[in-house]
């Protein structure tokens, strides 16, 4: 096990053998978005490139509304930013005062939110939808980012890491006479940035990949998010491939991009996370 | 004191309106739906009692749900498993490219389910390198419309996409023994099998674990992948629990119907999981590995 230079080496190439295997499909989407169109699909690696998949993308399209992709990875970053910004602040205050704030209740909640967390919330689904629809919000922004407005995910995650906080810098700052607001933002957060960088991450990516319900609430072409778009356009235009490769493309790239950013955090955090 | 409970209640106050809104009302309004036969539109509708359950448990969609999952455990799992072991073991302790394996081995888990499901259907349709080489060896498959390849396939996108996750949580795990354990066992001739069972496994037991019960849970909640590829067939064979409440929900608009399946569906996922999480604890505790 103890690693003499001879087995490193063979590790190395081993690991570096299965990375291929394991991105080779994304490779194979990236190489057919930019294929000929006679070639989408027939080799592993096309013969003829073109630019038509991405010109056919952010042209015409061919659905309700005019350039309906550029339009819906519009939605997509709207909807994506608004609920995750939501989540990671009530995550972050409801954390808070469950990690270090002493008040009558704090164990039912506490136990409300394991509780919730461990729920199959498919029973939720049908009855989340007619609250949504009879509160007349059908087909709206707020559809999609209300109901994922908070994320139990991150108040556990929060909640864990804030107790980890030494009590003394919380008292040092009350008696300065911080609020419990200023010492969330001024004080706890800013230790946080690790953390705070792999919930963000996590639930963006959660957010900007949903399909069931995105899929649900909404009905028109212009609301649609990328992911669903490109979900419905699927079959119907599977005579299109190249396309279809050109929109894959367009929705991972902004989350390899935000990963690829944050990388270094993102290491940090996750250490944190895996213990 | 009393002002210490207000602010105490302030900040916990986004859970509180999340959890009445968006937890215990849908949870009341299941309940009462599932009994009803109300179909999303109509003004009125009638009350059922349980005819919603013992329709549901006789129709061959949710007989199919109940057992597909059990069939996307038995593959997926195993699958997952092997492939995030093989990976955490060949990366643990890696001096180099620690950044490139992190993200590299995570695409698979941040790529939406679409657009794998759109990669594996292209990679697997009809003319595409792959089948032509297998029928010119004389292999010829409809992957997508033959029952078991088709199970096997979707199986083989979620193993796909949770192994490097599940990696990283084993290497973590790897990363927690320490060499001097190993040195000692091999200062005291300990074979190589031995060494296996009696210090790798038991020490890695705790993050094998929790990899178990993540990968568990992930099989009662399968849909973007089937949706896309099979739409729960052919005939039911990758009909999973999701699929089955959203077809009778939202394409059949039996809204009271489906709440009741999503109830059954409910009882057995957490039935389930407990039973398989204490059979793996007492399994784990008989080796001597806990």
């Amino acid at each position: 096990m103890v690693g003499s230079k001879k087995n490193l080496t063979f590790r190395y190439i081993i690991a570096f053998a299965l990375l291929i295997v394991m991105v080779f499909p994304y490779l194979y989407m990236v190489l057919n978005s930019f294929a000929d169109w006679t070639q989408v699909d027939k080799k592993i690696v096309p013969a003829n490139f073109t630019l038509r998949s991405y010109e056919w993308l952010f042209s015409g399209g061919e659905a309700g509304i005019a350039r309906p992709w550029l339009h819906a990875f519009f939605n997509s970053v709207i909807v994506s930013t608004l609920s995750t910004a939501l989540m990671m602040a009530t995550g972050a205050m409801v954390a808070f005062a469950l990690a270090k704030m002493e008040f009558k209740g704090r164990n039912f909640i506490n136990n409300a939110v394991l509780f919730q967390m461990f729920f199959p919330a498919i029973i939720l689904l049908i009855p989340t939808f007619l609250i949504v629809q009879n509160a007349g919000l059908y087909d709206t922004y707020m559809a999609m980012i209300l109901p994922k407005a908070l994320s139990l995910w991150a108040v556990f995650m929060y909640t864990n890491f804030f107790r980890a906080i030494p009590d003394t810098f919380i008292e040092a700052a009350k008696l300065d006479g911080a609020s419990n607001f200023q010492i969330l933002y001024k004080i706890v957060l800013p230790m946080s940035k690790s953390i705070t960088t792999v919930v963000f991450l996590f639930l963006f990516m959660e957010r900007w990949t949903e399909l069931l319900w995105d899929m649900i609430v909404v009905r028109s072409d212009s609301m649609l998010t990328l992911n669903v778009l490109l979900s419905q356009m699927f079959g119907p235009y599977g005579g299109y491939p190249g396309p279809m490769y050109a929109a894959s493309v367009l929705l991972t790239v902004p989350i390899i991009i935000l990963f690829l950013c944050f990388s270094k955090q993102f290491k940090e955090g996750m250490q944190f996370t895996l213990k | 004191m009393m002002k210490k409970n207000g602010t105490g209640w302030l900040f916990a106050s986004p859970y509180l309106l999340y959890g009445i809104i968006f937890f215990a009302v849908p949870l009341i309004w299941s309940l009462y739906l599932s009994m009803t036969d109300w179909n999303l539109i109509s003004p009125v509708y009638n009350f059922k009692g349980i005819d919603n359950f013992i329709e549901a448990v006789k129709h061959p969609g949710v007989q199919a749900a109940f057992f597909v999952t059990f069939k996307f455990m038995a593959a997926f799992v195993p699958m997952v498993i092997v492939s995030s072991t093989l990976v955490a073991l060949v990366i643990h302790g890696l001096p180099k490219f620690k950044g490139l394996f992190l993200i590299g081995f995570f695409l698979p888990y941040l790529a939406s389910g679409v657009v794998s499901s759109l990669i594996v259907k292209g990679l697997l349709s009809q003319n595409s390198a792959l089948n032509v080489f297998l029928r010119g060896i004389g292999i010829d498959i409809d992957w997508l419309s033959t029952p078991l390849s088709a199970l096997l396939v979707v199986a083989a996108i979620i193993a796909w996409k949770f192994t490097g996750y599940y990696a990283l949580i084993l290497t973590a795990g790897f990363e927690s023994i320490s060499k001097d354990v190993y040195e000692a066992a091999a200062i005291d001739g300990v074979s190589s099998s031995q060494r296996f069972w009696k210090i790798t496994l038991p020490l890695l037991y705790p993050a094998l674990f929790t990899v178990l019960i993540l990968s568990i849970g992930v099989s009662f909640g399968i849909f973007t992948e089937v949706y896309q590829l099979t739409g729960g067939g052919p005939n039911y064979a990758t009909n999973t629990w999701q699929m089955e409440i959203f077809k009778q929900a939202f394409t059949n608009l039996s809204a009271g119907y489906a709440s009741a399946v999503a109830i059954i569906a409910s009882i057995v996922t957490f039935a389930a999981i407990l039973i398989i999480r204490k059979l793996l604890e007492i399994w784990g505790k008989r080796n001597g590995w806990v």
